[in-house]
């Protein structure tokens, strides 16, 4: 009996040992037998993850350390990436539910039964156009391209949207229209290379914490200058913060434009050979004036002229922009005026340059390229009958099964069930039932439907809940495939774990119900992840996003990740270099290749006649303001970097559970607080027209008067959001709603 | 409509699956070859339980023998070790921290903590000028104080300060699971670990920084904002006796503990930030089994004090010992691992919980002496001799009691009122019990009766006090018995209610007693007795419920 225990088995549960594999120390129970690295799969960031091993499965992981994109950091979400995979609430069968209305487990060919006889029966009775599918950006971009394929060319859906439509949309449609093709023009090396850099409705400490991360290791002393209504942590951090009124930003931005034109500061030689239409948008913003600007933003001259200076030739500028952008109201137009800004000054294609969005998703861009929803395969227009016999061509099927019309957007789906036009939808790797805005009316429209099948991890989302039938899906973690960032970054994602029961990729769900369904013939070539990402490499040949010098996903691991273009000529430039170890770097830009690439350095855009667009148009105000029942105005947004959209993966880590309020929080400002009687930590209630939530006060001045903020993870803010679309994008309006808040007196 | 149920669709899998057969699709039958056949259904749950990346990927670093992050962290570590009068210390950058709470995660999956632990959390500050109005996460861990509050009140010696480093180390196999070092912290440092039955907390990752390599916060933080620096102990005991000196606003007060930790900001963080939970009123916790146990000691040192001075003391002072062995018992309850309670005398020297056990171990062996020397009629001098060594350890564990939640510096628990709180409990159970043993003999005084219930009455009234509005604070939502006191008339508000409603119909029975007199029947007495014990258990346990003191700041809860 020792009176002092230095050592024994309790000390022994935290030892540590050297981990080799360059990893340091880990713990011992953990110690790796190998590594492998890949993508991870909450955001677009898209950073490197170094997955321990034992005997092939997955016990841990670190962020690679010479990755490019996120040089060893991680956000508390990839560290506990893992973890969600052996959540007790995985599923491990199918379920289907009974004439008692109840969910029961049921085995894979009864559920497949089940899918495919109901499926079909929907269709006989309402046609085949009345059943549509939802796909993610959460899922590999063979995933979501053989489900585009399998419902559109199998199983003759018309109709399928992905909730990207909630994040990026307007991204997509903005770059369409100025520059020719959906294509962000940055590399993440810009964040260091810029001297000033603007971040448009964007939270990337928070939303982004490892670009902010870039950010920081800027080498020229840029200013950062952050618009956005709340003092939010990457206001706080930022040299020039402009706290301007929600949707005001476009104002601002033509009223920038105006100044730049005024002080002449345009790269006159960019404009005249690379854009057209900027007499158009010299005289658009001419009404722009100061006053203006700040009588309607609510700005200080003092600090809107700061930030025209922060825009003066000769300085770096790369403006980044967000959802305070994309979700609104005018978002495609905003995005644009970002871009006008950038095209005039000549800030594109060169480095710390670029109108720059950053994406949402792990894989929102793959999903824009290749979930063949509203878009066809590789960014091509279904209507375009040329582009359609080129893809059924590269597929080698009959051109008569792709549909020659678009596909409805998510809210034009979404008002079909409501119309009684569709009748039968498949929801894959997404929660709307929590997500979609005005939660209220679209939980009770996905109850009208006459079949609802949900494909996910976990049987308790709250659609899946709704569900007649739910697919128990394989994650992250367990399986092949690839995701594309938000740099057009090209990582791959592997199989590092099994996942339990009878859970299955959703690729292998797919094959299994094209073979069911009677079309499994048409995708023989699609016969694993890899095999189906070649096919969409043949598919992208000819197209800006062009990667078909990739020969395999070995070839992407091994360079940290390919960014598109990457076509077949760069690789054999690259192989020429290499065996003639040429010095010159190749100046043409489809034969350029180096780990960090932007584009447009040429000047070249993707409209037919190689020119970029000024687009422009006046701007509206929000549809619903504040008024006498409905004095504050409702932003939401993200709550914490340890929180996911809706919490389906993160809410399973009980660490992450630790960075944010457990509670439903509305932040106010003091002065709104004390009008109302409300403290800190008061429980409140927040109402909207379309409905009210329970939540506890968090009074504070980061929130400027009249605004309250509500974070979207939480299962019930979309009760409060208001229904209003991009008209250009269909995206949702989540940031603007008329609302009030009061005390909930206690009994 | 699907038949793929049976196995017409046949594809040759080798036994061991190994992920290079393509799964047949369509009509097309397999030829049936010499190994199993797989439906397709069966082939992908196969292919969903093979792990291939080892085989299909080149291993990367695979002969690595340094940290590849070490490049990242290099200058955030010391060039050299701490010599004499200087010791390692965490240094946080405010103004590029950002938020991300990446060190939180790393920490926990760097160290192969259980699920929900961590041993550094972050919370939030939020105020300043309506102008230019501040948010700013603070991150914290384990200060390695000067003056470890955790390594002086553990009683079983479990805690170490390294004399090169300053880390303050605990030993997991020394521990007890106490909790008192929950108690201790100001900064609510060791957390207590249900599965183990010990506390934990953060080492700096010695074991990393022997080896050159950073700790898991250190190497995880995005933006490099956490860093090890060498402190000169000179300088911090010079910073923490400023007056009002707190690691960052509404700290704790550094001089309590002398923490190292340095929190570094250009900006002005002043007391016009708030922390995001600075009006969260959670009830703290419980410790039932510690709520029993000083009710019992009091009641036991009570009693055989007040059977010294009643007549025929012997039967008193029994009660007195076995209500004594039952509070040592039920603080056993309250340890994480009871077999090596013994451990809990180590710290004589400078724990006051090893004090009172000491003393009240004392105490019950005393009392059981003093007893048995009655009964069977030892000398006078002998029995006086253990009725003094009784009494002395009696008095001695009480106010050890009350010195182990003195030390702690909480408002709450400052040493005279608890000194107040304790004693009062001592008299009024100790003359309850006594009453009722001597009713049971039929020899209750009228004196012994009125002194009981003028204790009982003035015990009620002392525990009201603090229920008056603003007069102990001011209105400051940061002073710590403001939170008392929204803790009492809050969500605690059904034990003060009870607490209360017992000491009330407690002190009318003793108003009977007083009517009755000597001639009080027993049950009546009986009842009253447990009327009082009930009142000051829940009296005790608001005591422990209700503490709040200056912390680091939180998230809203």
């Amino acid at each position: 009996m020792k009176l002092r225990s230095v050592d024994g088995p309790l000390t022994r549960e935290l030892l540590r040992e050297p981990a080799r594999f360059g990893l340091g120390q880990v713990p011992a129970s953990a110690t790796p037998d190998a590594t492998t690295r890949m993508i991870c799969g909450y955001c677009s960031t898209g950073c490197s993850l170094d997955v321990h091993l034992q005997d092939g499965e997955a016990v841990g992981l670190t962020p690679t350390a010479d990755h490019p994109v996120n040089l060893g950091m991680a956000c508390p979400k990839g560290w506990e990436a893992l973890t969600p995979l052996a959540a007790p609430d995985r599923l491990t069968q199918p379920l289907l539910r009974n004439e008692h209305g109840k969910l029961v487990p049921v085995d894979w060919p009864t559920a497949l039964d089940a899918f495919i006889s109901q499926m079909r029966d929907v269709q006989q009775r309402h046609g085949a156009a009345s059943t549509a599918f939802l796909s993610t950006g959460q899922i590999p971009t063979e995933e979501m391209a053989l489900l585009g394929a399998l419902t559109k060319f199998g199983m003759g859906m018309i109709h399928g949207d992905g909730n990207t439509r909630q994040c990026m949309a307007t991204s997509v449609v903005a770059y369409k229209e100025a520059f020719g093709f959906d294509a962000p023009p940055y590399t993440y090396a810009d964040f260091e290379l810029s001297d000033t850099v603007v971040f448009y409705g964007s939270n990337p400490a928070i939303a982004h914490p490892i670009m902010w991360e870039r950010v920081k290791r800027n080498q020229r002393g840029a200013s950062v200058v952050v618009v956005d209504p709340r003092r939010t942590e990457t206001a706080m951090a930022a040299d020039l913060h402009l706290a301007i009124r929600p949707k005001s930003d476009l104002v601002l931005l033509y009223g920038l434009a105006r100044q730049l034109l005024a002080r002449d500061w345009v790269d006159w030689d960019f404009v005249r050979a690379h854009t057209n239409d900027l007499g158009g948008f010299t005289e658009h913003v001419e009404p722009y004036s100061i006053d203006r600007v700040c009588d309607e933003t609510g700005l200080d001259p003092a600090d809107f002229i700061a930030l025209v200076d922060l825009h003066a030739p000769g300085r770096r500028v790369s403006s980044w922009w967000t959802m305070g952008v994309n979700q609104s109201h005018q978002g495609v137009r905003t995005a644009q005026a970002i871009i006008n800004v950038a095209l005039l000054t000549g800030n594109i294609g060169k480095p710390g340059t670029g109108a720059n969005s950053i994406t949402g998703q792990c894989n929102a861009m793959g999903s824009r390229l290749f979930s063949n929803t509203v878009s066809m395969f590789g960014g091509r227009d279904f209507r375009d009958a040329g582009q359609r016999a080129e893809v059924a061509e590269k597929l080698g099927i009959d051109v008569n099964r792709i549909p020659d019309q678009l596909s409805w957007s998510y809210d034009r789906i979404i008002e079909g069930i409501h119309r009684g036009e569709i009748k039968g939808l498949w929801i894959i790797a997404t929660n709307t039932a929590h997500s979609w805005i005005n939660q209220s009316d679209v939980r009770e429209l996905l109850g009208k439907l006459e079949l609802l099948v949900v494909q996910d991890l976990y049987g308790t989302t709250e659609t899946a809940q709704r569900a007649d039938l739910v697919l128990p899906a394989a994650g992250w973690g367990e399986k092949d495939g690839t995701f594309i960032n938000s740099e057009r970054r090209i990582g791959v994602i592997k199989r590092v774990a099994r996942a339990p029961g009878q859970a299955l990729t959703d690729f292998a769900i797919f094959k299994l119900i094209a073979d069911a369904w009677g079309c499994g013939h048409l995708f023989e070539e699609w016969s694993s992840p890899e095999a189906t990402f070649t096919l969409l490499a043949r598919l992208s040949e000819g197209q800006p996003c062009d990667f078909s010098g990739i020969e395999s996903y070995r070839m992407i691991d091994g360079a940290g990740g390919i960014q598109w273009p990457y076509p077949v000529e760069m690789r054999e430039a690259e192989h020429q270099e290499g065996s003639f170890g040429s010095a010159k770097p190749p100046t043409d830009r489809r034969r350029r290749s180096k780990n960090e690439r932007r584009l447009f350095e040429d000047g070249e855009f993707f409209h037919p006649d190689g020119r970029a667009r000024f687009v422009f148009s006046d701007p509206e105000p929000p549809k619903e303001r504040p008024s006498a029942g409905f004095p504050l105005v409702l932003l939401t947004g993200r709550g914490s970097s340890a929180e996911w959209h809706t919490n389906t993966r993160t809410g399973k880590s009980a660490v992450l559970g630790k960075l944010h309020p457990a509670c439903t929080r509305v932040e106010l400002h003091p002065d709104d607080a004390a009008a109302r009687g409300i403290s800190t930590n008061d429980a409140v209630t927040v109402r909207t027209r379309r409905g009210q939530i329970e939540a506890r006060a968090l009074v504070t001045p980061t929130v400027q008067e009249g605004q309250i903020f509500v974070p979207m993870h939480d299962a019930s803010t979309n009760r409060l959001t208001f229904p209003s679309f991009d008209p250009h994008s269909r995206q949702p309006s989540y940031k603007h709603a008329a609302a009030e808040v009061t005390r909930v007196e206690r009994s | 409509m699907t038949d793929l149920a049976e196995p017409h669709l046949p594809v040759p899998v080798a036994a061991g699956f190994t992920g290079a057969a393509p799964p047949a699709s369509g009509g097309a039958a397999g030829a049936p070859g010499e190994e199993s056949f797989l439906t397709p259904i069966d082939y992908w749950l196969a292919e969903q339980q093979s792990l291939t990346a080892v085989e299909r990927f080149a291993q990367h670093h695979a002969t690595a023998t340094t940290a590849d992050h070490e490049t990242r962290y290099r200058d955030l570590l010391p060039l050299s070790a701490p010599e004499p009068g200087e010791q390692y210390a965490f240094e946080v950058d405010l103004d590029s921290c950002t938020g991300c709470k990446a060190c939180v995660a790393a920490c926990h999956s760097l160290n192969g903590l259980d699920e929900d632990e961590a041993f550094r959390s972050v919370g939030t500050l939020l105020g300043g000028p309506r102008a230019d109005p501040v948010i700013q996460t603070v991150t914290t861990a384990c200060h390695h104080c000067l003056d470890p509050a955790c390594m002086t009140g553990c009683p079983t010696l479990a805690y170490e300060k390294d004399p090169e480093t300053g880390i303050v180390r605990h030993l997991d196999d020394q521990c007890i699971g106490c909790q008192y070092c929950t108690l201790t912290c100001p900064y609510e440092v060791p957390s207590y670990n249900t599965r183990l039955g010990i506390v934990r907390k953060c080492d700096m990752c010695a074991g990393r920084l022997a080896e050159g390599e950073a700790p898991a916060c250190v190497q995880s933080c995005p933006t490099g904002s956490i860093a090890i620096r060498v402190v000169s102990v000179d300088e911090v005991m010079a910073e923490t006796s400023r007056a009002g000196a707190a690691l960052v606003p509404h700290a704790p007060h550094s001089a309590i503990t002398r923490p190292t930790t340095r929190y570094t900001t250009k900006r002005s963080l002043t007391d016009d930030v708030t922390a995001a939970d600075h009006r969260s009123v959670e009830p703290a916790h419980a410790h039932t089994p510690l709520v029993v146990t000083l009710i019992l000691t009091q009641l036991a040192v009570g009693m055989f004090g007040l059977g010294l001075l009643a007549t025929g003391s012997a039967p008193i002072a029994a009660v007195a010992f076995f209500t004594g062995v039952l509070a040592l018992g039920a603080s056993v309850l309250h340890l994480g691992r009871p077999q090596i309670a013994w451990k809990a005398v180590l710290g004589l020297r400078r724990s006051w919980v090893s004090r009172e056990i000491v003393a009240f171990g004392t105490f019950a062996g005393a009392t059981a002496a003093y007893a048995l020397a009655r009964w069977i009629e030892l000398p006078g001098v002998v029995v006086g001799s253990l009725a003094l060594v009784a009494l002395a350890t009696g008095v001695a564990g009480v106010v050890a009691s009350v010195m182990i939640y003195a030390v702690t510096k909480k408002r709450w628990w400052a040493a005279p009122r608890t000194a107040v709180t304790f004693g009062l409990t001592t008299l009024v159970t100790g003359l309850g019990g006594t009453a009722a043993v001597l009713s049971l003999a039929g020899r209750l005084s009228r004196p012994l009766v009125v002194a009981l219930a003028a204790a009982a009455a003035a015990k009620l009234i002392w525990d009201a006090l603090p229920l008056r509005r603003a007069r102990l604070d001011g209105p400051s939502p940061h002073a710590p018995l403001a939170a008392t006191r929204a803790l009492l008339v809050g969500p605690l508000r059904s034990i003060t209610a009870r607490r209360f409603a017992f000491g009330g119909l407690a002190v009318l029975f003793v108003l009977v007693m007083v009517a009755a007199g000597p001639s009080t029947p027993p049950a009546i007495a009986l009842v009253t007795t447990a009327l009082l014990l009930a009142g000051e258990l829940f009296e005790r346990r608001l005591f422990f419920l209700a503490v709040s003191s200056p912390r680091m700041p939180g998230e809203l809860r």
